[in-house]
């Protein structure tokens, strides 16, 4: 990875063009795309995204062509020289194995998306067993790296963490978005059509950041902190809190595509600014 | 914010013709010609509409094709309907330009009257091309008449104006005139003819394309075009011909909800 800006799941991800833009014209260091399935998924009606006060609420579905489908688009991106994880999302441990096998050789990661609020149903992360046969059953088919992206939507993040860590993940991606609802007050009924959705934006990062740090203080494997990052002093907390790697979504809205390559200068004016040479010696430094 | 969700009333409904009406809308939006909003009508769906009127209550103009244009045109004056607007880049009109050419197919005349209203006042001097099926559902002729734009009418059955398609016209005209600008919308293979006739003549056109939209805002991708990478709902729905020829899926195919691809039939 040239620089620890990633491109979060199921923002500008639905397609290669989509992705090898924010890859090239924004300069993300890695992109993951939307969740894929292994059928077809049209995702829930529309509204499907909204803005509300400091954040966004989206309940997409997790709509996707089917893994089968986007093989054509991975291609396209290994041709065009994009670093890629290949988002993965299964309705049980077998479809997340088939997916996360049907995308391998096209991808230079998976990452299980064990936590999207929007479907039906518990989530993997919000159960140490699921997670941890997910991971492992993934793990012993694939040789490149395996992320798990966790839910923030537990009571005890730390121990989901633990259990992939002993199905040997590679790395955890902290976190995906607060379940959440907005009801429009004249209309009298809540906006998304799913009703609820999930919490990205400003409002997620001190509940990200938080996660991270209490993951960081307990387990020994990488992770990617993710919610809310806008800048590069939010990078800096997520490093602080012991991210070796941030992913960034919702801020392509109001910072626009390039919000990795702005991300990544401010991180380089506060190392500067404090006397650090490299990212390397802040990374838990808070804890 | 880009565009905070408002929900407003319905003030009036114009039937326009047989399968399209207007509805103006209980708020003002200063927008461009060319934008659009995100229509929600709450437990149906959420659409993005052109703005057909802009000046003083806006209003959009709706064909009724599916499940959610049937449901908006069940709906009454007094009900509610959420809004988010103004959304993505609308026409251009160049203060070089003096003679311009409208060319609007179908439902795709709805963001070109208030286009040509706009350029008239600017002091350009506006023909326009109408095309419809059919006589009755040939869509705001007289708001262009009003205005003082030289219309021509095409009808696909011959019932009114010229007998074809409004890209026929389009050839006849540039056969003996030139303009210095050209915007275009209707369905995506008249709009293909009509960039390639406007091309020959060398006259710099703009297009404005239809996708499936979820966001609006430009952050799900469900919208961007293969090629190009160009958000249909951020940096389009209208856009420049130098820009739409890097879109390698420009008449050829759009992608549903859940992003597969689906191919324009050619006529
Ligand atoms: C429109 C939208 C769609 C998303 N779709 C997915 C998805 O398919 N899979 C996933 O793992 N996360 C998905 N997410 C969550 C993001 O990847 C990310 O975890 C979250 O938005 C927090 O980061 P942010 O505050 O930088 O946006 C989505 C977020 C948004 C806003
Ligand atoms: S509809 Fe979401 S990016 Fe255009």
């Amino acid at each position: 990875m040239r620089n620890p800006t990633i491109l979060a799941s199921g923002v500008l991800s639905a397609s290669g063009a989509a992705l090898k833009r924010v890859y090239f014209e924004g300069g993300a260091g890695a992109v993951v795309t939307k969740s894929l399935s292994v059928e077809a998924r049209e995702g829930h009606k529309n509204p499907t995204v909204i803005e509300i006060e400091e954040g966004l609420l989206n309940a997409v579905g997790l709509a996707n062509p089917g893994y089968k489908n986007f093989i054509k688009e991975l291609k396209y991106l290994k041709e065009s020289g994009v670093v890629v994880v290949a988002s993965v999302f299964g309705k049980s441990i077998s479809e997340y194995v088939e997916v996360a096998c049907g995308v391998a050789k096209y991808a230079d990661a998976v990452e299980l998306n064990l936590s999207c609020p929007n479907v039906e149903g518990k989530l993997f992360a919000q159960s140490e067993n699921l997670s941890y046969e997910a991971v492992r059953a993934v793990k012993s088919k694939l040789k490149i790296p395996v992320f798990a992206k966790l839910t923030p939507n537990v009571t005890d993040i730390v121990s989901v963490a633990k259990a992939c860590e002993e199905a040997k993940v590679d790395a955890l991606v902290v976190t995906n978005t607060v379940k959440a609802m907005k009801i429009d007050i004249y209309a009298k009924k809540p906006v998304l059509a799913n009703k609820t959705g999930g919490l990205s934006g400003r409002c997620l990062k001190p509940i990200a950041v938080r996660c991270v740090y209490e993951i960081a203080k307990e387990v020994d494997i990488d992770i990617i902190g993710c919610g809310g990052v806008f800048t590069g002093e939010d990078a800096v907390e997520y490093f602080l809190a012991g991210a070796k790697a941030v992913q960034i979504g919702t801020a392509v809205l109001y910072r626009g595509i390039d919000v990795f390559k702005k991300v990544c200068s401010e991180i380089e004016d506060y190392l500067r600014k404090e006397g650090f040479e490299s990212i390397e010696e802040i990374i838990g430094l808070a804890i | 914010m880009i565009a905070k969700l408002h929900v407003t009333k319905i003030r009036e409904i114009i039937k326009e013709t047989r399968r399209i009406k207007t509805f103006i809308l209980d708020m003002k939006i200063k927008a461009q010609p060319g934008q659009f909003a995100m229509v929600w009508l709450p437990d149906v769906d959420e659409k993005p509409m052109a703005l057909s009127y802009i000046d003083g209550y806006a209003g959009i103009t709706v064909l009724k094709l599916g499940d959610f244009t049937k449901k908006l045109h069940e709906a009454k004056v007094g009900d509610i309907v959420g809004i988010r607007a103004p959304l993505g880049r609308g026409f251009k009109l160049r203060d070089e330009d003096k003679k311009i050419l409208i060319v609007g197919g179908g439902i795709g005349v709805a963001p070109l009257a208030p286009l040509a209203e706009k350029a008239v006042e600017e002091g350009k001097e506006v023909t326009a091309i109408i095309g419809a099926v059919t006589k009755s559902e040939l869509l705001f002729v007289n708001r262009f008449e009003k205005v003082g734009a030289k219309v021509y009418i095409t009808t696909d059955d011959g019932t009114a104006g010229i007998k074809g398609f409004t890209t026929d016209a389009m050839r006849m005209l540039l056969e003996k005139e030139t303009f210095d600008a050209c915007y275009i919308c209707g369905p995506e293979i008249m709009m293909v003819k009509a960039l390639e006739l406007a091309r020959a003549k060398k006259i710099p056109s703009q297009v404005s394309l239809h996708r499936y939209f979820k966001c609006g805002i430009g952050i799900c991708g469900a919208c961007v075009l293969d090629g190009c990478g160009y958000r249909v709902c951020k940096e389009g729905p209208t856009f420049w011909d130098f820009e739409i020829e890097k879109c390698s899926e420009f008449g050829s195919y759009w992608r549903n909800a859940a992003g597969v691809k689906v191919y324009f039939k050619k006529k």
